[in-house]
């Protein structure tokens, strides 16, 4: 019933249903000459053309033990591929064998239920026949193989008469659901004639009594939300049918006009109880002794473990044994055949729906109500607990939530003032206006989180109260949606990005959300929350150092990473942005910080922010200046020469891109600059990585959702992922070079002293004023870049100690008198990185 | 490529007989198959650099003219804003003071200005620096003989 239900009221039940498949063993045939040692295997498995998953690597072995069980979704029709990898640290994996298993004769033959069933199949290469042999157990899957003809390609269309049935479900006097067959209902008893199909009231996970309910089934359950309604439609009797039954005991044929064409007339015997008469027109008809009704159709048997029965008020109804299941309908092969069809129809319907859904969310559920808000994001759904309280569910990580998604992080404002309104600039900048006055501001009346005094982490303490308050709402849902066990992610300290990796990607992305406990092979040591916090900071320092070509400095002068263009470089580079998605996720979700941190229009990337032309400041000053030069500046006449077009450099090739069709042919002007500017503004930020970043977010979804960061702006998520950057004066130190100065010049070790009196953040100014940036390299101050390259961090003796000391930020370099006295030092440099921002720098 | 017409013109600007720089800056080069690498001749019209002539190499950044060029020097010069390396602070093509609009031959302008006009305020050498505001006869005299010893054959006419 719930699937009728669902059909009526377009909610989506797909056909999956979960299987635990236990990778046991395999015996593989010594194939010599390619391999002079044993090969190092595992086995990949792909459920229908999905993304593979990986058991561990077995060394050096022909009889590997993995041992591994794996839950998956599939369905009845589902071919799972096995392949067996032999693990190869320089060359790629090469195939020892493959397999292939098709679920449907397997469930037929234990007829839909899959307990314990062990299998032994054989693995095959190319060329070589049989190379070895799996093993196997498939358990913990059960399907109504009813639902599931064997035969999937025979008519793709519902058929009229049950689709009427399912449609009419809602109608008082509509004739019982064809989806009584439906498996889920199986529990509901036939005989008080009122189906409930129990719903699976969500409760509450754990004690609080605020948790959303628990994390939904897979989606192969049906969905418990809906289901109520449905149970509310008893199978209420026809009062007239189109073509048979009446309560009338004559034998007269049927009122009803005959079917115009008769069908072959069929020579099967006519089912105990019934008669072939002519009228007198000569049309044939039927009489049903039994249930003394007349019908234009001749009967069929029923077919196999159906049974005829009269309910107390003599009406006639079906029990379908198969399923424990009733209808007043009548049923034929040919109509159950349709049905089948038609379940199959629907079934792979919503399976492509289910996959369009994560596409193109537009088209996913059809237009639920009519919700201002507009449709919700893709994967998500709109509940109701047992409470009648509205929840949200998140298929795509299963993680529920008592908010909606769509306005996640905007509804905590406070209301504005009476005769207040809020609007935006064309730029995205907020303003107010106030009808009152008529007059408008930026400051927003409320009183802007920009005044008042620093807080601990040095933003406004005003601000900072509320960052305090949104920190709390994403630590709630990341506890409330905490699965309960732990995760354990085994890695070796030589190898830990590939094994983070391959651990990271072969777990389900919502097993991330469980404990996590790390293992560092070879090393005793319970995780309690420091191996953690070591592996977040290593893994991020090994994933996103730019020597991997994964990420990039923003530039020369800002050390926050951004996505390389060139990435591509490594062929797997998406599915390494998938995996620092998850990771970076990970960290959020788990309250771990990373070693360094992204670019602010990254973060606003992840926070599906416009980027505007300012963005384009903090990570590409020059090209910035430049734009804004267009932007400022009348461009006739002064031999710009530009087109609506732009050129970029990949992996040393330079490449044309037209900003719009025919642009490299369209000059700009000060006419149209306007939008030449837009559409450069919006190339720069995506020439390149536009592909990495989709692969990162979906990575990071699965996790996380997206809209949970929603209460932040890009700041406060670098606070989140980074914390403050402490800085190394040790490291500092030790990567500073001198010119006419020593390492034990008095003003050396003076300026070496006041680096170390003097707090973090004094000494990410004095940093700041000598290089230009408070961000370090991944690499520390060891990989410090000038203008040209590699600059390390330069002290030089320069002037008099009347001077105040300058900087060259394009060479790193401090320019600093040999000043007579510890404190003279000390007046002199405050003096020059306090006072006046920019003074003396080159 | 995008840059290509901008560069051209320029490039025909400066190679032009109306150019103001033909005298200073000779034997412009660009490499066929990269127009974003030029190479040229300063020719000084001031002591101590009056006895030879430096090349140099101006390289074009794929964004240009969003993005300044940068300027090496190829031949070696005893200069307090030129180091060992060639490298030079000049500020018209600084990121601060890059404007879109403007064209080589002002940064090629403004470079021979600061090589006949050495800036010793703002050295990249401070040890000439020194020696060029201390001891200027002294200085002159190691720059000659350093431009004699490296600098190339100033051209006939």
């Amino acid at each position: 019933m719930g699937e009728a239900a669902g059909a009526a009221t377009g909610v989506i039940t797909p056909q999956l249903s979960q299987l635990n498949i236990t990778i046991c063993s395999a015996k593989l045939t010594a194939t010599g000459g390619l391999f002079s040692s044993k090969p190092d295997p595992y086995l990949e498995l792909i459920v229908d053309g999905h993304s593979p998953r990986k058991t561990d690597v077995c060394r050096k072995t022909l009889t590997p033990k993995w041992d591994d069980q794996m839950t998956i979704l599939a369905t009845p029709y589902s071919k799972i591929e096995f392949k067996v990898m032999s693990s190869n640290s320089i060359r790629t994996d090469t195939i020892l064998g493959c397999a292939t298993l098709e679920l449907y004769p397997i469930l037929e033959k234990e007829n839909g239920k899959l307990k314990n069933c062990p299998k032994t199949i054989e693995l095959q290469a190319d060329g070589k026949g049989k190379v070895g042999e799996l093993t196997l157990i498939l358990s913990d899957m059960e399907v109504n193989m009813r639902n599931f003809p064997k035969d999937r390609k025979n008519g793709a269309r519902p058929v009229s008469g049950i689709q009427n049935g399912s449609a009419a479900a809602a109608s008082a006097n509509g004739p019982p659901l064809p989806a009584q067959r439906n498996p889920n209902s199986n529990r509901a008893s036939v005989a008080d004639g009122v189906r409930r199909p129990a719903p699976r009231a969500p409760g509450a996970p754990n004690s609080q009594g605020r948790t959303p309910p628990p994390v939904p089934p897979p989606p192969a359950n049906p969905s418990p939300a809906a289901s109520p309604t449905a149970a509310a439609v008893p199978p209420l009797p026809r009062t007239a049918s189109s073509n048979s039954t009446s309560d009338s005991s004559s034998t007269a044929p049927p009122t009803t006009a005959p079917p115009t064409s008769t069908g072959p007339v069929s020579t099967e015997p006519l089912p105990p109880g019934w008669e072939m008469r002519t009228d007198v027109h000569g049309r044939p008809y039927y009489v049903d002794h039994n249930t003394r009704t007349t019908t234009w159709e001749r009967p069929q048997p029923l077919p196999r473990g159906w049974e005829r029965r009269t309910d107390p008020r003599g009406r006639t109804y079906y029990v379908d044994h198969n399923t424990r299941t009733t209808t007043w309908q009548c049923p034929s092969t040919e109509s159950l055949n349709n049905y089948a069809n038609w379940q199959e129809w629907r079934g792979n319907r919503t399976l492509e729906q289910f996959g369009q859904r994560f596409l193109y969310p537009q088209q996913a559920a059809p237009a639920q109500e009519n919700d201002p808000l507009g449709p919700l994001p893709d994967g998500w759904e709109k509940r109701v607990d047992s409470n009648n309280r509205v929840y949200f569910v998140n298929h795509r990580n299963r993680t529920t939530q008592w908010e909606d998604p769509r306005t996640q992080g905007i509804m905590q404002e406070d209301p504005l003032p009476e005769g207040w309104e809020m609007r935006y600039t064309a730029e995205g900048v907020r303003y107010f206006v106030d009808h009152n006055t008529r007059t408008t501001t930026f400051q927003d009346p409320r009183g802007g989180p920009q005044k008042g005094p620093k807080g601990a982490y040095g933003v406004p303490i005003q601000y900072e109260r509320s960052f305090r308050w949104k920190l709390g709402q994403f630590r709630y849902l990341c506890h409330s949606n905490t699965l309960p066990g732990h995760v354990k992610i085994t890695v070796s300290r030589d190898n830990l990005f590939e094994d983070s990796f391959a651990q990271i990607m072969r777990l389900q992305p919502f097993d991330l959300r469980r404990r996590l406990y790390i293992i560092f092979k070879g090393e005793e040591g319970l995780d309690y929350g420091g191996l953690a916090r070591e592996w977040f900071f290593h893994v991020s320092h090994d994933v996103l150092n730019p020597m991997y070509c994964l990420f990039e400095y923003a530039s020369n002068s800002n050390y926050s990473l951004q996505i390389n263009p060139a990435s591509s470089i490594n062929p797997d580079h998406l599915q390494y942005f998938k995996f620092i998605g998850r990771f970076i996720a990970m960290a959020l979700y788990h309250g771990k910080f990373i070693d360094s941190g992204f670019t602010l229009p990254f973060y606003k990337r992840m926070l599906s922010k416009k980027l505007t032309i300012k963005d384009l400041e903090t990570i590409d000053s020059e090209f910035y200046q430049s734009l804004l030069w267009v932007k400022e500046n009348n461009i006739e006449d002064c031999g710009l020469e530009l087109y609506f077009c732009a050129d970029f450099e990949i992996l040393g090739k330079v490449e044309q891109h037209d900003l719009k069709p025919g642009g490299s042919e369209i000059k700009v002007t000060e006419e149209n600059k306007e939008e030449y500017l837009n559409l450069m503004t919006n190339w720069r930020f995506t020439r390149g990585v536009e592909d990495q970043t989709k692969a990162f977010l979906e990575g990071f979804n699965e996790v996380v959702p997206l809209q949970w960061l929603q209460y932040f702006d890009e700041r406060e998520l670098e606070l989140m992922l980074c914390g403050m950057q402490e800085i190394d004066v040790d490291d500092w130190e030790r990567n500073t070079i001198y010119r006419h100065y020593q390492r034990n010049s008095k003003q050396v070790v003076w300026f070496w002293k006041m680096v170390r009196e003097i707090d973090n953040e004094k000494r990410t100014r004095l940093l700041q004023f000598v290089t230009g940036t408070c961000r370090l390299p991944v690499g520390g101050f060891a990989e410090l870049m000038g203008s040209n390259g590699p600059q390390r961090f330069c002290i030089e003796k320069v002037g008099k100690e009347t001077w105040l000391p300058r900087s060259h930020t394009c060479f790193n370099r401090l320019d600093l008198p040999p000043y007579r006295s510890y404190e003279q030092l000390v007046e002199k440099l405050n003096y020059a990185i306090e006072e006046t921002e920019g003074f003396g720098q080159e | 490529m995008a840059a290509t017409r901008r560069l051209q013109k320029e490039l025909g600007d400066l190679k032009s007989p109306n150019s103001v720089l033909k005298k200073s800056f000779r034997d412009i080069s660009v490499d066929e198959s990269n127009i974003l690498l030029w190479h040229g001749l300063i020719v000084p019209e001031n002591p101590p650099y009056n006895k030879g002539a430096f090349r140099i190499e101006i390289a074009f950044p794929a964004e240009y003219p969003f993005k300044p060029p940068k300027v090496i020097f190829k031949t070696k010069i005893y200069h307090p804003n030129i180091d060992e390396k060639g490298q030079v602070c000049l500020p018209i093509i600084n990121a601060e003071n890059w404007k879109p609009a403007t064209k080589t031959d002002q940064v090629v302008s403004s470079l021979i200005a600061l090589i006949n006009d050495p800036e010793p305020e703002h050295p990249l050498r401070a040890d000439l620096a020194e020696e060029y505001t201390k001891d200027r006869k002294k200085f002159m005299k190691n720059a000659e003989e350093h431009t004699k010893k490296f600098s190339e054959r100033r051209p006939a006419d």
